[in-house]
């Protein structure tokens, strides 16, 4: 029983998945015929001939020369093998190289943000829950509104400019050496957290936000279940329906949400890492993204949907696993 | 059964009506406190939007009105000037507000439109249509929003049009799932099978029936994705990729940064858009949920103020909504509900 249902959750993630990467095909050949044309846009000062030599040569490296079927099918051969495409920068580097190199700067701010989110967030949300209606409670809510209209951008350029700019506590923006000049020494460390410090802190007070709200909401969803009313008419102590009943339960969706966050986390963080002009995938989408680099772009784009996917059939299946109320053939 | 009067008498009784009821609900945002506010603040924007080339003392979009680069605030020029072309910043904060209310509340209504019309077919319909449906639903919710809406930009192109048009083809899918859960409650109650019983067709029971009963998600939701799409707006601008033709809010700020703001101490400069984004999105919010609870007495006042935050984009809400009982989901109160009313309407979670 369980199993089919495991099964067929695979399944249909492996669809989704097969449906993005046809999009991501496909994108990118909307309103042409020809994608040498979208590779390489003609130039002002180009004769025609030059232009369909130039159109020859891209087509040739990039195999557009091939019919659309057969072009489709080499991309999915490709990415088979791992290859996401080669980026059309000079030396013409394989995009999944690229990615990877910036990966890790991408992760050291999202999974930060999300740690210090989370911690500060679920506090915040519990005391929330158990003060429902009072004052603690009134002013989650009014900074949620307040914080829903600023945009993380803006609230970075103040911090940019007040924290970096007049008082000098934190680098303004991101040292260049932080990343050619890396050692894993607690120097190496120290710079990094240095330099994290004001994109970290632009992303996490509406992160700390957001996940005290979602804590609020879940904590008094459980609160209003019937085996919290059963624990209170059997007499029990308040903190340990408080504790034992309450908390443990409502901490479940909070925590399998985690996965689904982070690739967000990662989608939204492309504007304040241009603040910052911090070296991560958010900045490599946007120069990539000025340079017509298709391979490049779309490598991200897929890369973040396929661990979104991945992130929702984990937490699906978790649940199950953890849950046994979660019956079979249920949809999501 | 009535008997059918003259077309045109029944569409303006029909009219009368629905501008009285319009007048009515106006009358009662007004006697809200917040409602109020939102009021206020939405109307002023709008005036301001209508009236840019009376309040702007400069035109923004002028070459030969331009003035000494990286003035500080004075009389002359309430905001300053910008350091690197010498604009009237006030003047440019004035025009920026046409930019977003255009985008932001010409997205919000065509969000509701689309994502009210497919949630309602999905959950009312079921089969083929509501796999369809949330099978897109399901693939657009693993590609990330602010790539995705860079990618087709690029593609398609950075018109005024087209980036709302992007923004619709995004943004319509959060309501769409929260609707159909209505809707699949709202088909099993009472008053529906009694309509299927009396013979009505599916699109009557649809459009008289159940989409009327999704109202107050669809009115909140308007606002509210209006002041989802504002702030998506200015962080296209922001990042140069928004119109290049258009002075908005995202772009300014994006000069100032670009333009030295930062390093000269212009904060007014930084500000003024960052207050006028602020502004426009909290007010929208604020209207969007006080209108919601005017639409839906019945909802209580804080889950249904609770329910909205955090993403704009509805997946949030949908959550709730969700984890939601049927009750609750038709905006029964509590107290109804523990006075041991049974409504009959269970469904899978």
């Amino acid at each position: 029983m369980k199993y089919t249902y495991v099964i067929k959750r695979i399944l249909y993630s492996l669809f989704v998945f097969a449906v993005v990467i046809t999009l991501n095909f496909f994108i990118p050949r909307i309103g042409v015929d020809d994608p040498a044309e979208r590779y390489y846009p003609p130039q002002g000062n180009m004769s025609e001939i030059e232009y369909e030599i130039i159109k020859q040569v891209t087509r040739q490296q990039y195999g557009f020369h091939v019919s659309t079927g057969q072009q489709y099918m080499n991309y999915l051969k490709g990415l088979f093998q791992g290859d996401l495409g080669t980026s059309f920068r000079p030396g013409s580097p394989a995009v999944i190289d690229l990615i990877l190199e910036r990966l890790p700067w991408t992760l050291v701010l999202s999974v930060s943000t999300m740690l210090i989110g989370v911690t500060i967030g679920i506090l915040f949300g519990v005391l929330a829950a158990v003060k429902r209606g009072r004052w603690q409670d009134t002013m989650l809510l009014n900074a949620s509104t307040i914080m829903v209209a600023l945009p993380a951008f803006f609230i970075a350029l103040i911090l940019s400019f007040y924290l970096g700019f007049e008082l000098e506590i934190f680098p303004a923006y991101t040292d260049s050496t932080m990343v050619s000049g890396f050692t894993w020494t607690w120097e190496g460390i120290r710079r990094v957290a240095q330099n994290a410090a004001l994109p970290v802190l632009s992303m996490v007070v509406g992160s700390i936000i957001s996940y005290a709200q979602g804590t609020r909401n879940a904590v008094i969803a459980v609160t209003n279940e019937d085996f919290v009313l059963t624990a209170r008419a059997k007499g029990l102590k308040q903190s340990t329906i408080r504790y034992k009943h309450i908390l443990r339960n409502s901490m479940l969706p909070i925590v399998t949400s985690l996965g689904m966050s982070i690739s967000g986390l990662i989608g939204g963080q492309v504007v304040i890492e241009q603040v910052f002009n911090w070296n991560g995938m958010g900045t490599l989408f946007l120069e990539a993204n000025n340079s017509n680099d298709y391979p490049l772009m779309m490598g991200i784009m897929l890369l973040l949907s396929g661990f979104t996917i991945f992130a929702i059939l984990v937490t699906d299946l978790v649940y199950v696993l953890l849950d046994p109320r979660v019956t079979v053939g249920d949809k999501r | 059964m009535r008997t059918k009067q003259p077309m045109h008498k029944r569409f303006q009784r029909g009219l009368v009506k629905r501008i009285k009821n319009t007048g009515l609900f106006i009358k009662r945002l007004w006697s809200h406190k917040q409602g109020k506010v939102g009021l206020i603040l939405v109307s002023f924007l709008i005036l301001v939007a209508i009236f840019a080339p009376i309040i702007a003392p400069y035109n923004p979009y002028d070459v030969s009105e331009r003035t000494t680069k990286g003035l500080a605030p004075s009389a002359k020029h309430l905001l300053g000037t910008t350091i690197n072309t010498g604009q009237d910043i006030f003047s440019m904060l004035v025009y920026g507000t046409r930019v977003s209310l255009i985008v932001g509340v010409t997205s919000g209504v065509c969000i509701a439109f689309v994502g009210s019309v497919f949630g309602v077919m999905a959950g009312y319909l079921g089969g083929f249509v509501d796999t369809l449906i949330m099978r897109i639903v399901d693939i657009m919710l693993v590609i990330p929003t602010l790539p995705l809406v860079i990618v087709l930009t690029n593609v398609l192109g950075r018109d005024f049009w087209i980036i709302i048009l992007i923004f619709v083809a995004l943004g319509w899918t959060g309501l769409a799932r929260t609707i159909r859960s209505l809707v699949l409650v709202l088909k099993n109650s009472n008053y529906v099978k009694a309509a299927e019983l009396a013979g009505a067709s599916r699109w009557h029971v649809m459009i008289r029936h159940i989409l009327p009963g999704t109202s107050h998600l669809v009115i909140m939701s308007t606002a509210l994705s209006s002041a989802g799409i504002m702030v998506a707006e200015a962080g296209l601008s922001f990042l140069g990729l928004g119109d290049p033709t258009a002075i908005s809010w995202g772009k300014m700020l994006a000069d100032a940064q670009s333009g030295g703001a930062l390093l000269f101490g212009a904060w007014w400069w930084i500000l003024a858009p960052g207050i006028g984004i602020f502004l426009a999105v909290f007010s929208f919010m604020r209207l969007g949920i006080v209108m919601e609870e005017i639409a839906n007495p019945r909802m209580k006042q804080t889950s249904s103020v609770y329910k909205i935050f955090k993403s704009l984009d509805g997946s949030y809400i949908e959550d709730v909504f969700n984890s939601m009982d049927d009750d609750q989901k038709l905006g029964i109160p509590e107290t109804a509900r523990q006075g041991g009313k049974t409504h009959g309407t269970h469904l899978e979670a």
